[in-house]
């Protein structure tokens, strides 16, 4: 692995069946290709990697891929989870009200209890809104989230909102300094100057 | 593809590690930095990655059999890659940011090996 990589970092993306959680990791393009095969072996995993504040960290993304629709998901999906998006879509209300739902199962299952979250109210592009930013700004809030709204057609929204959880995480050395010495990585002298104040836990990325 | 040359030269450094960064051909995206993988030469089917193909069933899919490519030993060695679930003891490899796949291969039996072609992707 490169010198200059800070960190590695698990990140899960939860939330209800269609609610757009794959298509956050998606970028956006114009033309029609239909990525044939993703769609029909369906993807597991990806590696990517992200730069904050000039350290790089590499980070696993899960997405539950349609998992959710059997209600839990297996235990070993959370273990070790240092970051998790929980996604809701707009135009439906039951999306945004099992949200309590799965932060109950993220509670039973992470094996951490600082585990960074970062709530992401999707498919503002469409019209037939049901649930309005201010509720979800609320909502993020009263469980100390991070807070986004976007749409498939804002990924530089999303890729603020990676950075942005990344940066959290950073902050919170206890996450992430034990897993990167078992894996050797060179911390330098970058073990100080985290404690800034930074985003306090709720704040609104956009 | 042909046999180590000429072309083969502009892209493998005499440690045999890539000279330059490796794309993903459709998106651009990074999926390896400059001397980040070895060469490696193994016949490895791939899937195509234009044609509808029946993997999920059995049969035999449109494919080709490769025989160029970067090899690493670690998955965070990639800057950015896809996972696909298995099929059978398989990994397919494909492009974060836009999906098109199969570019590489990964057995699960060997946690040490990730395979990309070098056919399908781009040099930069």
């Amino acid at each position: 692995m490169d010198e200059d990589v800070l960190t590695t970092l698990k990140i899960l993306i939860i939330g209800e069946s269609g609610v757009g959680k794959s298509s956050l990791l998606l970028r956006f393009t114009d033309d029609t290709f239909d990525p044939e095969l993703a769609a029909t072996i369906g993807v597991d995993f990806k590696v990517k990697t992200i730069s904050v504040d000039g350290n790089k960290a590499k980070l696993a993304i899960w997405d539950t891929a349609g998992q959710e629709r059997f209600r839990t998901l297996t235990p070993s999906y959370y273990r070790g989870a240092q970051g998790v998006i929980l996604v809701y879509d707009v135009t439906r209300r039951e999306t945004f009200l099992k949200l309590d739902n799965w932060l109950n199962e993220l509670e039973t299952y992470c094996t951490r209890n600082d585990i960074v979250k970062m709530l992401v109210g999707n498919k503002i592009d469409k019209e037939n809104r049901e649930v309005d930013r201010n509720e979800g700004l609320k909502f993020a809030r009263k469980h100390s989230m991070l807070f986004i709204e976007a749409s498939a057609k804002t990924c530089d929204g999303v890729q603020c909102a990676f950075e942005e959880l990344v940066e959290k995480i950073i902050q919170t050395p206890g996450l992430w300094e034990s897993e990167n010495q078992n894996r050797g990585v060179k911390l330098s002298n970058k073990e100080e100057g985290y404690g800034g104040p930074g985003c306090g836990g709720y704040c609104s990325v956009l | 593809m042909a046999a180590p040359g000429a072309g083969m030269e502009a892209l493998v450094c005499a440690r045999g590690r890539n000279r330059k960064a490796v794309l993903c051909q459709r998106c651009g995206s990074r999926v390896l930095q400059p001397g980040a993988a070895t060469l490696a030469r193994r016949q490895l089917f791939l899937p195509s990655m234009k044609k509808k193909t029946a993997l999920a069933e059995s049969g035999s899919p449109d494919g080709d059999v490769l025989q160029d490519h970067w090899l690493v030993d670690d998955m965070f060695s990639f800057e950015n890659i896809g996972f696909t679930k298995d099929v059978g003891n398989i990994k397919f490899l494909i492009c974060a940011d836009c999906e098109i796949g199969p570019i590489g291969w990964h057995c699960l039996d060997d946690k040490k090996s990730f395979y990309v072609a070098l056919d399908r992707v781009s040099h930069e």
